[in-house]
């Protein structure tokens, strides 16, 4: 007799992993979800930017190397909600170039799908999360239902910041936030006081933890938590089926069964459990084609400073910024470089940490360091730039030489930036800086360029020759291994990739679901 | 900020009070009680433990009294649970005590009664100071910063003294 203890595994209780978790457990499945990291609830995050670091990746380690690092520690998460946890609820789509790369520029991948086979699924997320927008001023949003709650108000940083936009020609619209602007489905409006970074532990923000944990315990769903998966095992008889999932837990070594294996642990440590599947007679699942691994993505990004006269107060509203604009994306093969590329204005911010401005001036210190801090708490304005990354195959995840007590492998990380994409992203930040300047500051300053999400890693395709799942997130080589996250994404686009990650985990949902 | 950051003002000056381990608790100490309760560094030695805090105050005026070592040793202590901004840049834990102490003792080699505090950082800025050995001298400058901003300006305290609400949804029980 074959072993069940389930209908279906989740390995990874993040936005992908408990929005998987919610529909199937609604759905009538029996669900077990693994985290590697402890439990979260929402009373446990407390207001402050050093504490919130518990919330980032922790050990072991993923070494990097690359023109363009990833970030890993900085974008990763660990725990019940992962990297959503303390993801900054920007939610936008994808815009319809960004899933046909390779057939419009002749670069990177094609998804194997078109906005308009996500489109039903973007709407049905919103509404279940809550969006907070204006989809009538977003002149650049591809088709869509509009958003439940209106737009979050604008604070005087924003004001202030859209005038650079409006006398340099370009536009403006609310940034559309997963973020209440009203209560909504039980949950609190923001207070717009900028812990967005610690957690949200009102609720405010939809974060796993608001949105889909609840609705996943309430159907049945389990969560093991410190569960840290080693890797998946093919049936020896059957080898195109995976049979169970290798874990550690209090140090002991177990398995657990099921029918469907999802395997949503972010990009990085998803393929690390992959590749740590290989045996000496089958190669990793998704390897057949040495596809694994590759296709690494980050967003390059970088924030604009500017001083003003006027009162900014930016110590107000939400991290991930008031405005949008997207008057530049869908000018991919624009001249000056390669990609899309999207400004987030006016985020609320504090005085320290990594993004924090006093960080951001190491030639400001000593005596004149206090005056200049209190200055800029009243007077900054900031804007981050967010640019396409192309996926390369030369960027990949590998198993490190590194290995831990229990025998796991740690994962290596490498990105480099291709020139194009690097020169896009140079040439957009002196266009944010001549912006700022004409909002009005009287001193302009960028911080470096940086690595902002992960993507790619277990590409989706319709060629098994040249991705690892097909459009549905099924490894191609097996029956009932699944990939759920942006390891999925063939290509990057210049949006945050939340909404999307959720919108491919609803289509796959639906998909598990109707299978007989 | 100390004119220089020579060897005698560091082994002359300690860390004044703020935030001290305390029977493995991190505590807020009025000076007084500060000087009743020794601060016992369990990672770096005293020496290393003044060094960073004259850096840190160099950088950010009042990281010494918010606590920077003790901070920092706590920190170190804590392994995986450490909150150090090294967390963020995919600095190993384990590397973390080594990078610290080669911080220190740096500062504690290089710096002499004849050198500025202002020339000093400025040549660990530009990676520019001879003798220098271990991580670039520039990025122990930016996470020592990170961490000075951390103790002085991240806490609630902080924040009152830039004019700033703290606005906190769930206040910490500890700063850190």
């Amino acid at each position: 007799m074959v072993r069940k203890d389930c209908d279906v595994i989740i390995v990874g209780a993040g936005a992908a992993g408990l929005t998987l978790a919610a529909r199937l457990a609604e759905g009538g499945k029996s669900v077990s979800v693994l985290e590697a990291g402890p439990e979260r609830k929402l009373g446990d995050l407390v207001s402050s930017q050093i504490w919130a670091r518990k919330l980032k990746w922790s050990e072991p380690a993923v070494s990097e190397s690359g023109d363009h690092k990833i970030g890993h520690a900085f974008n990763a998460g660990t725990g019940t909600g992962g990297s959503a946890l303390h993801h900054y609820g920007v939610w936008l789509r994808m815009h319809e170039g960004d899933f046909s790369l390779n057939s419009d520029h002749g670069l990177g991948l094609d998804w194997p799908l078109t906005y308009a086979d996500l489109a039903p699924h973007y709407d049905q997320v919103q509404a279940e999360v809550g969006l907070s927008g204006d989809s009538k001023q977003e002149r650049w949003r591809p088709e869509g239902a509009p958003y439940p709650m209106p737009p979050l108000p604008l604070f005087a940083q924003s004001r202030v910041l859209a005038k650079g936009f409006e006398k340099t020609g370009r536009h403006t619209a609310p940034l559309p936030l997963a973020i209440n602007s009203e209560p909504y489905k039980g949950r609190k409006a923001c207070h717009y006081d900028g812990w967005c970074d610690s957690g949200c532990s009102i609720g405010a923000l939809g974060n796993p933890l608001a949105v889909w944990l609840p609705r996943a315990q309430t159907a049945g769903a389990r969560i093991e938590h410190n569960a840290r998966v080693s890797r998946v095992i093919r049936n020896p008889q059957n080898p195109q089926r995976i049979e169970c999932v290798e874990y550690l837990q209090g140090g002991e070594r177990k398995t657990l069964h099921a029918e469907h294996i999802i395997v949503s642990a972010f990009a990085v440590q998803s393929v690390r459990i992959l590749l740590s599947s290989a045996t000496d007679k089958y190669a990793a699942p998704g390897n057949h084609s040495d596809k694994l691994g590759r296709y690494l993505m980050t967003h390059p990004a970088g924030t604009i400073f500017g001083l003003f006269d006027e009162e900014m107060s930016p110590h107000q509203g939400v991290t991930a910024g008031q405005l949008l604009n997207h008057d530049d994306y869908d000018q991919k093969d624009a001249p000056g470089g390669f990609g899309s590329s999207q400004w987030m204005i006016g985020h609320a911010i504090k005085p320290h940490d990594l993004l924090g401005y006093g960080t951001n001036r190491p030639d400001i210190f000593g005596a004149e360091l206090e005056p200049w801090l209190k200055r800029a708490s009243r007077h900054l304005g900031n804007m981050t730039l967010v640019c396409e990354d192309i996926p390369l195959p030369e960027n990949r995840i590998t198993l490190s030489d590194r290995v831990d007590s229990d025998g796991i492998a740690h994962a290596h990380a490498h990105h480099d930036l291709d020139p194009s994409a690097a020169a896009r992203c140079a040439q957009r930040m002196s266009e944010g800086a001549d912006i700022m300047r004409a909002a009005g500051a009287s001193e302009v300053w960028s911080g470096p360029r940086i690595g902002q999400h992960h993507m790619g890693g277990a590409v989706m395709g319709n060629d098994p020759a040249e991705s690892v799942t097909d459009a549905f997130g099924r490894v191609h080589d097996t029956d009932n291994l699944y990939v759920a996250g942006p390891a999925l994404f063939p290509s990057s686009g210049a949006v945050n990739p939340t909404f999307t990650l959720t919108a491919l985990a609803s289509r796959q949902a639906d998909h598990i679901l109707a299978i007989k | 900020m100390p004119e220089s950051l020579s060897r005698r003002h560091l082994l002359a000056r300690g860390t004044a009070a703020g935030f001290f381990i305390v029977a493995g608790q991190c505590l807020w100490l009025t000076p007084r009680e500060a000087e009743a309760r020794v601060f016992e560094p369990q990672v770096l030695s005293p020496e290393q433990c003044k060094a960073l805090s004259m850096l840190g105050d160099a950088l950010v005026p009042g990281a010494a009294a918010a606590g920077l070592a003790a901070y920092i040793d706590l920190q170190l202590q804590a392994g995986d649970e450490s909150l150090l901004i090294g967390k963020y840049l995919g600095v190993d834990t384990s590397a973390q005590t080594e990078f610290y102490r080669a911080a220190a003792d740096n500062v504690m080699s290089l710096a002499d009664e004849n050198t500025s505090a202002h020339t000093f950082v400025t040549s660990m800025a530009t990676d520019s100071l001879s003798g220098w050995a271990g991580p670039p001298a520039s990025y122990v400058l930016f996470v020592l910063r990170a961490d000075a901003l951390d103790v002085t300006y991240g806490t609630s305290e902080g924040f009152e003294k830039l004019g700033i609400p703290y606005m906190a949804q769930i206040k910490p029980d500890k700063p850190w």
